[in-house]
């Protein structure tokens, strides 16, 4: 409706995002780097799913199943890429590592060392401490981050520039809140759900954990099907409630996994943590 | 905690590069946003000379017309370079240091003014005539006298570099489309051709800068890092690369004169420096070496004058990017060999061209859609990603501009043929995933 009114949802959206990325991202460019990375792998996937979708476009606007359709070979399309996202970031970050430690030939040559030994070796050099368990958590949230700014900003932010403008603009699927203010809220949701699934998967594909490793896709393919039902009319009233149902449910599953982990790493350690 | 871990260190050279760079993409989206920017299909520029673009041309018409301007804006960009490495080949040196100060006043005055002119009309802030004219002065002779002294601190050159990329890139901004996609395609690939063939103008550069081990005068953005390196063995490897740059040519006035009254020709050259450093980190008893990727742009810029009496005036920019890398191997010498002239040489060197074009993509791309200028500000970061990469791969001079630029161009086109429709149908059902 305004400048104002145009920032404020952008904010709501991206507010929280915000403040996580400059309390703990911007502090260490390394994680700054990872949620570039991550931010790029989402809209490769974005892209290639329009690309797929293209020759069906536009949907009929009535029938619910192609929606249906359509978000769900997404949301498996995704996941599938987060799996390889994984296997890829340490394929890349070893790449990396191994120019960097080119001088010393045998971290070159053994490709099948894990992301950690290679840090941890690097580090080893350098003379820091080794990478701590908060650093592969952060690690995963930075990546995390980036696949939830990237859906804020292509599902909301990019549609916000005629909210700087005089009007506003009403859906009628969901006639009572301005479309900007309801799409600003579903993106915060997702953001939340993108950033905190990323570090339960991320554990879940280090420690082997079966249950972590189903229950993100679980998760994605809810919050994505949830959506759904603000096809039918006034649904968002009871869509976006439940949809902040599951971020908390993931919230809450990712805070216990965190918590678990890091009483054991100090019960290991027998130290003060960081 | 006060431990600190390796992740703190991880990434800070690029990190230094990717933010200016960011920061200059954003600004100049910020003003072709605010300012709704509109190409000016009058203005006769050096990227115009063939085709001047009308939008209610058929497709094949522009499509000839852009391709046809794109190669005499590159044609025109190399002479000027090869003009470059002769002046530097016969050690017009100084020459060529003057003539950039003098290019970096006349960009802060005039393009810089008048964007400033604009912006105050546009938002109407209530500043008098005479507060405005001695703001601009002040600030112009600020950015002139950063660029070349040593004495200025590094914050002030690395924003004045930044300005003069912000607003060089929304001068180039009013181009008209197809004429900046097929310039921007252009200037990749003479980039790749100038840095990488052998008779290329910057290949030359560099072999004459680094044979008589001088450096060149050129227009770079400095990051240096924060981070302060412990080892004291190091020692740093200066390896200079140039870029191509133009000499004063009247040759502009033959265009000129085909077009209005006799108006002034400025060439603008902005050299890049790439210097490389060599970070020595002392291990157990035994340095180690780390090495920061200096990329290097050289860009070259050329003004021709007004048509009647608007000053409008529209530059061509090129700017090959060069980098280099430099080993220096320093395993025998002792901790106690720090040098102190290191500190001067740390860090990456981008070129100020990289800036301009990185911006002018985005710039463009921002004329359609905030979901283009997304998707192709991340292609540019990730192509820049890649160079450091492949720098460090290849360890020789390797041009930066083609991969960002291809990228951009890529994602811009699939972008907004493919996701547009994609995205736009799914939220205004509010169905996300």
């Amino acid at each position: 409706m305004t400048v104002a009114a145009g920032i404020g949802y952008a904010l709501l959206a991206l507010g929280p995002s915000l403040s996580l990325f400059v309390s703990v991202i911007s502090r260490k460019p390394f994680l700054i780097l990872t949620l570039l990375s991550s931010t790029l792998v989402w809209l490769v996937s974005l892209i290639i799913l329009s690309g797929l979708w293209r020759p069906f476009l536009p949907l009929k606007a009535n029938v619910w199943w192609p929606y249906a359709l359509l978000v769900l070979s997404s949301v498996c399309f995704q996941e599938a890429l987060r799996f390889l996202f994984w296997k890829l970031y340490m394929l890349s970050t070893l790449i990396h590592f191994a120019l960097l430690l080119s001088s010393d030939c045998y971290a070159v040559l053994d490709l099948k060392k894990r992301l950690e030994d290679v840090l941890d070796s690097f580090a080893d050099r350098i003379s820091r401490p080794r990478l701590f368990l908060t650093d592969k958590l952060q690690i995963a949230l930075a990546g995390g981050l980036g696949h939830g700014v990237a859906h804020a900003v292509f599902f909301c932010l990019s549609l916000l520039t005629p909210a700087f403008g005089p009007a506003t603009f009403y859906v009628n699927r969901c006639s009572k809140v301005p479309f900007f203010l309801v799409s600003a809220i579903i993106a915060l949701a997702f953001v939340t759900i993108h950033t905190f699934s990323m570090v339960i998967a991320f554990e879940g594909y280090a420690k082997g954990n079966k249950v972590d490793q189903v229950i993100v896709p679980v998760i994605h393919l809810s919050a994505g099907m949830l959506t759904l039902v603000n096809f039918a009319s006034e649904g968002c009233v009871i869509g976006v409630p439940l949809l902040y149902l599951v971020a908390s449910l993931t919230l809450l599953h990712c805070g216990k996994m965190v918590w678990q982990r890091l009483i054991e790493s100090q019960n290991q350690s027998g130290s003060t943590l960081r | 905690m006060e431990s600190s871990s390796i992740l703190d260190s991880l990434g800070v050279e690029i990190i230094g590069v990717m933010a200016p760079v960011s920061i200059c993409m954003f600004l100049v989206v910020l003003l072709t946003y605010s300012l709704s920017v509109t190409s000016d299909p009058q203005i006769r520029t050096a990227a115009n000379l063939i085709y001047i673009e009308n939008p209610s041309d058929s497709a094949t018409v522009k499509l000839e017309g852009s391709l046809e301007n794109a190669i005499v804006f590159v044609v025109l960009v190399a002479a000027v370079t090869f003009v470059l490495v002769l002046l530097f080949y016969y050690n017009f040196t100084n020459f060529l240091k003057h003539y950039m100060r003098f290019s970096a006043f006349f960009v802060l005055g005039t393009m810089g003014g008048a964007i400033f002119l604009s912006i105050i009309q546009h938002f109407s802030i209530p500043v008098d005539s005479i507060t405005c004219f001695v703001l601009l002065f002040n600030f112009t002779v600020l950015g002139t006298l950063s660029v070349f002294s040593e004495g200025m601190p590094i914050v002030v050159r690395q924003c004045y570099m930044v300005v003069m990329g912000i607003v060089v890139a929304a001068w180039f901004t009013k181009l008209p489309e197809w004429t900046t996609w097929f310039i921007l395609v252009a200037l990749a690939l003479y980039d790749l051709v100038a840095v990488l063939a052998p008779g290329g103008p910057l290949k030359l550069l560099v072999e004459l800068a680094s044979t008589r081990d001088q450096e060149l005068p050129a227009m770079v953005y400095e990051a240096r890092p924060t981070v302060s390196r412990s080892g004291g063995g190091g020692s740093s490897l200066r390896v200079l690369v140039g870029g191509g740059g133009g000499g004063v040519s009247d040759s502009g006035s033959v265009e000129l004169q085909a077009v209005g009254d006799g108006a002034a020709t400025h060439n603008l050259d902005y050299n890049a420096v790439a210097v490389m450093d060599v970070d020595s980190v002392d291990g157990v008893g035994r340095s180690r070496e780390g090495h920061s990727a200096s990329p290097v742009s050289s860009e070259h810029s050329r003004e021709l004058g007004s048509v009647g009496n608007r000053e409008s005036v529209a530059e061509e920019e090129m700017s090959p990017l060069v980098e280099l890398m430099g080993w220096g191997d320093n395993r025998e010498e002792p901790r106690g060999l720090a040098e102190e002239s290191d500190n001067i040489d740390r860090g990456i060197k981008l070129g100020l061209g990289d800036f301009i074009f990185y911006s002018v993509l985005v710039g463009r791309a921002a004329m359609y859609d905030l979901m283009t200028v997304y998707a192709c500000y991340l292609a540019i970061i990730s192509g820049l990603g890649c160079t450091l990469i492949l720098l460090s791969v290849y360890n020789k001079a390797l041009p930066a501009l083609p991969i960002s630029i291809m990228l951009g161009v890529v994602f811009y086109f699939l972008t907004r043929l493919l996701m547009e429709p994609f995205v736009v149908g799914m939220t205004t059902n509010l169905m996300m995933f």
